[in-house]
């Protein structure tokens, strides 16, 4: 069946066979404007003008507030004797492995606590308590149970990363729209196909909110981790550099964490977009 | 009879009784010898842990020590982040020239300033302090941004109509309508700041249950460690509570805006 659209529709609105509302959950509306809003470049003067002014006034050896050229320098030597590569590439992987683990545990856990009110009443104080502890808490129990390993930062930041995506998972299968349910009943879809087809599809976008969410906190715990058992990593870096009153080192190694975060949102964003390639609503 | 009717409904005893078998297996599991983590302790000696740490009253200094500086921190955060926030989100001038910044330096992940707060004031409550309510102030301050700027417009018209003065407007219209999103920024500072302080203690400050839970964790006392880390999650689940509270109390309608997320 083909859709005729009125004359009297204007021909700017690229929409016009989309007649639904735009979608008002909450969750979706508030990730849209952030993406869409990012404020102008100007607003960087302050920033700039800060750095400058710091890279005129410091002293070349200040130990506490190093001008921005000897971040660079310092940056330059930890790559020069070859740490900074393999640090960088630890934390990277420690991130992605823990986000990807949070990912489906959350998202199974998510779909437990979400379709079932009894398994939500019955799990909601234990989840409540894990998740109002604070992951830096956590460390030490990790490092007694587990060593000092990788396995052990993974297993920290996955803590730490999958209440977002379990918390937004349960509300989107609430929030799934029965007749999406009821249809597939109607075309005695079989479970897996059910799942696949329908369950899945709806969950996608309060999964990826989570993802969004979590992303930027999974990183933090990584530095978290790292800064305090000092196992390798970014965070063991500036750890030590900090421990050596290596100013320039420090800042510069910050720098890069920022780099990192940036990129980090960056790639979910652009995950984002390609998922919903075909979805103009999101 | 009434009363204990709603108790019982607030109570949740499925959930209760969840958290009960949970640690009753971990009890069953650690003292068969089941599960044998060398330095896993059973619940009960946790227990006896924190009874004995409580009633040498050693746990109280490190208490409030941590919970003094969170909440110390986080309410001049709230203070210097709403009034920013505010600022900018009215002015738009300022907004765009100072925006892009702030997004900028938002982007440097908090924890990595712990080293560099460490360089400049030592290990020192001052250092626990600038770290919480700069961490902090950028939380409340996005957020406070994002609730005045996204006042529905037709609000805006309507004091216009009513041709309210500036003062009136911000009072009475922007504020009110950028509350929900003020009071996410409030708590994601909130829990924010006990992270932060735990943290500091952990590395820097020699005080403060995080000092506490390192000092039992290189002593080998799993027993008081994880009796510090229950002592943690209380304070985090309390104050989350206390402030959830105090919204619902403070600012009745808002409901959905205090939703975790």
């Amino acid at each position: 069946m083909t859709v005729t659209i009125p004359a009297s529709v204007p021909a700017d609105s690229s929409g016009v066979g989309d007649v639904r509302p735009p979608p008002v959950r909450r969750a979706g509306r508030r990730a849209g404007a952030r993406r869409s809003a990012f404020p102008p470049l100007r607003g960087l003067l302050p920033l700039v003008a800060l750095l400058g002014v710091w890279e005129l006034r410091a002293s070349a050896d200040s130990p506490y507030f190093p001008p921005p050229s000897t971040w660079i320098e310092g940056l330059g030597d930890l790559w020069g004797n070859g740490t900074l590569l393999p640090a960088a590439l630890q934390t990277l992987s420690t991130f992605a492995i823990a986000l990807a683990v949070a990912t489906v545990l959350g998202t199974l856990l998510g779909l437990v606590v979400g379709a079932s009110r009894t398994a939500d009443r019955a799990l909601g104080p234990t989840l409540e308590f894990a998740r109002a502890m604070p992951p830096a808490a956590v460390v030490p129990v990790a490092t007694l149970l587990l060593g000092y390993d990788v396995t052990m930062k993974v297993a920290v930041v996955t803590f730490a990363a999958v209440w977002s995506i379990l918390l937004n998972t349960r509300s989107g299968v609430r929030a799934i729209d029965p007749v999406l349910l009821d249809t597939a009943r109607c075309l005695r879809l079989k479970p897996f196909d059910r799942s696949r087809k329908c369950v899945f599809p709806a969950l996608l976008p309060s999964i990826f909110l989570g993802v969004r969410v979590a992303a930027p906190v999974a990183l933090v715990i990584t530095l978290l981790v790292e800064i305090v058992t000092r196992v390798d990593g970014i965070g063991a870096l500036i750890a030590s550099a900090q421990r050596n009153y290596l100013a320039g080192q420090v800042y510069g190694l910050i720098l890069l964490a920022g780099l990192f975060s940036f990129v980090v949102n960056g790639v979910v964003s652009a995950l984002q977009v390609f998922a919903f390639r075909n979805r103009p609503s999101y | 009879m009434a009363d204990v009717a709603r108790w019982s409904t607030r109570v949740n005893l499925p959930g209760l009784a969840t958290m009960g078998a949970f640690v009753a297996a971990w009890e069953g599991l650690v003292g068969t010898g089941a599960v044998d983590f060398e330095f896993l302790p059973a619940p009960s000696g946790i227990a006896d842990a924190l009874w004995s740490l409580v009633w040498s009253g050693e746990i109280f200094p490190e208490l409030f020590h941590t919970l003094r500086s969170a909440v110390v921190g986080w309410m001049i955060a709230s203070v210097l982040g709403i009034a920013l926030g505010a600022w900018l989100g009215l002015s738009d001038t300022a907004w765009r020239y100072s925006m892009a910044s702030i997004e900028v330096l938002r982007a440097i992940p908090p924890i990595s300033l712990v080293p560099v707060a460490l360089l400049v004031f030592g290990f020192s409550l001052k250092m626990e302090l600038t770290l919480i309510v700069y961490v902090g102030a950028w939380t409340v301050l996005v957020n406070t941004v994002d609730g005045v700027r996204s006042v529905r417009p037709e609000l805006l018209d309507v004091t216009r109509m009513l041709r309210m003065s500036r003062l009136t407007t911000i009072q009475k219209v922007s504020l009110p309508a950028a509350m929900p999103s003020i009071v996410v920024g409030l708590r994601l500072a909130l829990s924010l700041a006990l992270v932060l302080a735990v943290v500091a203690e952990m590395i820097g400050n020699p005080s403060g249950l995080g000092n506490a839970l390192v000092r039992a964790q290189q002593a080998l006392q799993p027993e008081q460690m994880f009796a510090y880390v229950v002592t943690i999650g209380m304070l985090g689940v309390a104050l989350n509570a206390a402030l959830r509270l105090a919204s619902a109390r403070a600012f009745p309608g808002l409901g959905a805006g205090t939703d975790p997320s």
